[in-house]
């Protein structure tokens, strides 16, 4: 594998460490030590993913983020300090697609940017694979698999990799139930007990973008005490 | 020991009972005396005039009871006031008008004596059930004459007396036991605010004070009273804000460790890869290092988490969890050894997942870390106290002096063994069942060991869960978690 990867992080240790660490796994690596660095490297060298840690010099993580997420599709993994609820829900509200813990060992941080990768390159399973199933729908929307774009009456809505995989994964089954684990593990690409607040979050995301009132969905829609589901077409 | 106010109540009544009563008694003494007085005097001297001019004048003299009564003289002597003769011949035929029939038998010897001996007698008695007065006497000889004057006037008048006497000390005593109310709480009013303020200030409200302002000695015990709170408050603040300080600077150390912390973790992550190339003494090394890195990590991960609590900055969002499925999850990855035993039925609970999950892996940490090699056993049950967790060892337990120190911050049972934990780890799975509304104990297992019992609440129906949840809402057949879902 041979991903680009940016890493924005103002600690010269952690940044170097970090480097290494993600070379040894096969990656290729350029640095930023302070948010503004970091959106212009990113505008320079256009990475494949983003490694963003959120206390940055000058211009914070949560700002790079959105200022990123209004121009790309990106994937963001954030490095944040704290696993405190306000900077966790922040940082994902702010369009980050997943998030890890400080401090971390380096196979871990490795996993989490292969699982943020693996849905760029469409790894979602047989169906993809024999191409058979080009493209779903899901209400008003169609939804292109192999072109992973989404459109309503012709018009594109852009999504993140996170919400496009979401979408799907809940559009390929309508009216299924799935629980915020098996998003996880699904879409995220966690085996055990992640933060359930990334699914919350994204989904919450998603409604932003594809229903038609977010306050009232139709699309997407939240089983009291279970997950979620895709609403199932109408008979 | 009886209150004061009891006390109080109990001398006032008294002695105003005391005095009512003497008071009656002698009020009731002197108006008896006189009104019996009176009427002596008077039954007095119409007896006398009978005996003296009445019978005298009767001549012949009447010698039985038939010539008496034709001769008028019973009829005379009422005449003068209303009186009833019986007259006693000593032949054992007795005059007695009808309705005292009998009568005679009814005197006293004592009167009957004085009477023959000439004298004139007299006695307060009951006569055929009515109280009278007899006064008797004689005129030279025989007939022995007795007038019965009936004293129901007397006795009516003595019998009304008593009754208002009874009710005006009754009344004395209630004025007086309410007068003795009244007094005591004017009196304990300012002990009774003193109790107020105690009160609240060991509740924890250490601004509790108690109204100053009387020169008393009430009000001199008020000004220490409150001069002792406000030395409380300030000395109660001064620790507060200390602690603050403290766990402030706990949490500024643990944050500032973060940095270095990160960098160290991934290096030694990175030199735990490439061990392989070292020499003997260097990979030995490089182990320690590794081992010891992630020590510190665990050791500053629990502080900083400490510190959230003690900053209150926590907040709960509840979910509904399958807390079979946590148990399986938490003992599969850190202690796949352990014997779990859970319900047939899924015990779905609303609570946090995160928070269980720390809860139940420190406890089975703890359990992996202090009794090492022994069998550990989990269990899930449904009981009427809430969803009970279990998680019992065989090791060396705890003294039961102890025991109520496990979850104490840096406790630890055996201090010579530092092993790989921190001390914290019971600590914050205390902390976090709190949060949870759970109830988290200790206690000694027979036999040896230690079992530690989480009890959750449950807040809605527990059969059922997720399945039965959907089951209403989607009439879906695929209504499972998709496949592959159990992990």
């Amino acid at each position: 594998m041979d991903a680009h990867i940016l890493l924005v992080e103002d600690d010269p240790s952690i940044r170097e460490v970090t480097a290494l660490g993600l070379r040894a796994a096969g990656f290729t690596v350029s640095t930023a030590e302070d948010g503004v660095d970091g959106l212009e490297r990113w505008r320079a060298d256009r990475p494949d993913l983003l490694l963003l840690d959120v206390m940055l010099p000058r211009m914070d993580g949560l700002e790079v983020c959105r200022a990123i997420r209004h121009e790309s599709t990106i994937p963001i993994v954030m490095l944040t300090a704290r696993a405190d609820t306000i900077d966790v829900v922040v940082g994902l509200e702010s369009g980050a697609d997943d998030y890890v813990r400080k401090p971390f060992e380096m196979p871990e941080l490795v996993a989490r940017v292969r699982a943020a990768l693996r849905r760029r390159t469409g790894g979602l399973g047989p169906d993809d694979a024999n191409g058979a199933e080009p493209a779903i729908s899901l209400g008003d929307l169609d939804i292109d698999l192999a072109g992973r774009t989404v459109e309503r009456d012709g018009r594109d809505i852009p999504l993140t990799r996170t919400e496009f995989d979401l979408l799907v994964e809940l559009a390929r089954h309508p009216g299924q139930v799935f629980t915020r684990d098996v998003l996880l593990d699904h879409v995220w690409g966690y085996d055990y007990l992640g933060d359930s607040r990334l699914v919350d979050v994204a989904v919450g995301r998603l409604r932003a973008k594809v229903e038609p009132d977010p306050s009232n969905p139709a699309l997407v829609l939240t089983v009291r005490g279970a997950g979620y589901k895709a609403a199932r077409p109408a008979a | 020991m009886v209150g004061i106010r009891t006390r109080l109540a109990i001398t006032l009544v008294a002695l105003v009972a005391l005095t009512v009563a003497a008071i009656g008694v002698g009020v009731y003494a002197f108006v008896e005396s006189s009104l019996r007085e009176r009427m002596l005097a008077d039954a007095r001297q119409q007896a006398d005039f009978n005996l003296s001019v009445l019978l005298p004048a009767e001549v012949p003299r009447p010698t039985d009871s038939t010539t008496f009564a034709a001769s008028g003289l019973p009829e005379a002597f009422a005449l003068r006031g209303d009186v009833d003769t019986i007259a006693d011949f000593g032949d054992g035929n007795p005059y007695t008008p009808g309705r005292l029939l009998g009568g005679l038998n009814e005197l006293s010897p004592e009167l009957r004596a004085i009477v023959g001996n000439g004298e004139l007698g007299f006695a307060w008695q009951t006569l055929q059930d009515e109280p009278v007065l007899v006064v008797g006497g004689r005129q030279g000889g025989p007939p022995d004459l007795y007038f019965v004057f009936s004293a129901a006037a007397v006795e009516t008048a003595l019998a009304q007396l008593r009754i208002g006497l009874l009710a005006a000390g009754l009344l004395a005593v209630l004025v007086a036991l309410a007068t003795a109310g009244l007094i005591a709480r004017r009196i304990l009013r300012p002990v009774d605010e003193a109790v107020l303020a105690a009160r609240r200030i060991a509740a924890g409200d250490l601004t509790a004070r108690v109204p100053e302002g009387g020169r008393d000695e009430f009000g001199r015990w008020a000004a220490e009273f409150n001069r002792m709170a406000g030395t409380l408050e300030s000395t109660v603040g001064r620790l507060e804000s200390a602690q603050q300080q403290n766990r402030r600077f706990v949490a500024d150390v643990s944050h500032e460790l973060r940095t270095p912390l990160t960098a160290l973790v991934a290096e030694a992550s990175l030199i735990e890869a490439g061990m392989d190339g070292l020499s003997p003494d260097g990979r030995r090394a490089a182990e320690l290092l590794v081992a010891d890195v992630r020590r510190l990590r665990t050791l500053v991960d629990e502080l900083m988490e400490v510190s959230r609590f003690d900053a209150d900055a926590e907040r709960v969002s509840l979910e509904p969890v399958d807390l079979g499925r946590v148990v399986a999850t938490v003992v599969a990855a850190r202690l796949p050894t352990a014997a779990v035993a859970l319900p047939a039925r899924p015990v779905v609970v609303d609570t946090e997942p995160r928070r269980l999950d720390r809860i139940l892996g420190n406890l089975v940490d703890n359990a992996r870390d202090h009794a090492p090699g022994s069998p550990v056993e989990v269990s899930l049950t449904r009981t009427a106290a809430g969803a009970v967790i279990v998680v019992a060892d065989r090791g060396p337990g705890v003294a039961r002096d102890d025991l109520p120190h496990v979850f104490d911050r840096f406790y630890k049972a055996d201090p010579s063994r530092t092993g790989g934990s921190s001390g914290l780890g019971l600590a914050i799975a205390a902390e976090h069942a709190a949060l949870l509304g759970a109830t988290l104990r200790a206690r000694p297992r027979p036999g040896g060991g230690l079992i530690f019992a989480l009890t959750l609440p449950v807040t809605q129906p527990l059969p059922g869960g997720e399945g039965a949840d959907m089951a209403v809402r989607d009439d879906d057949r695929e209504s499972q978690p998709a496949p592959g879902s159990v992990t």
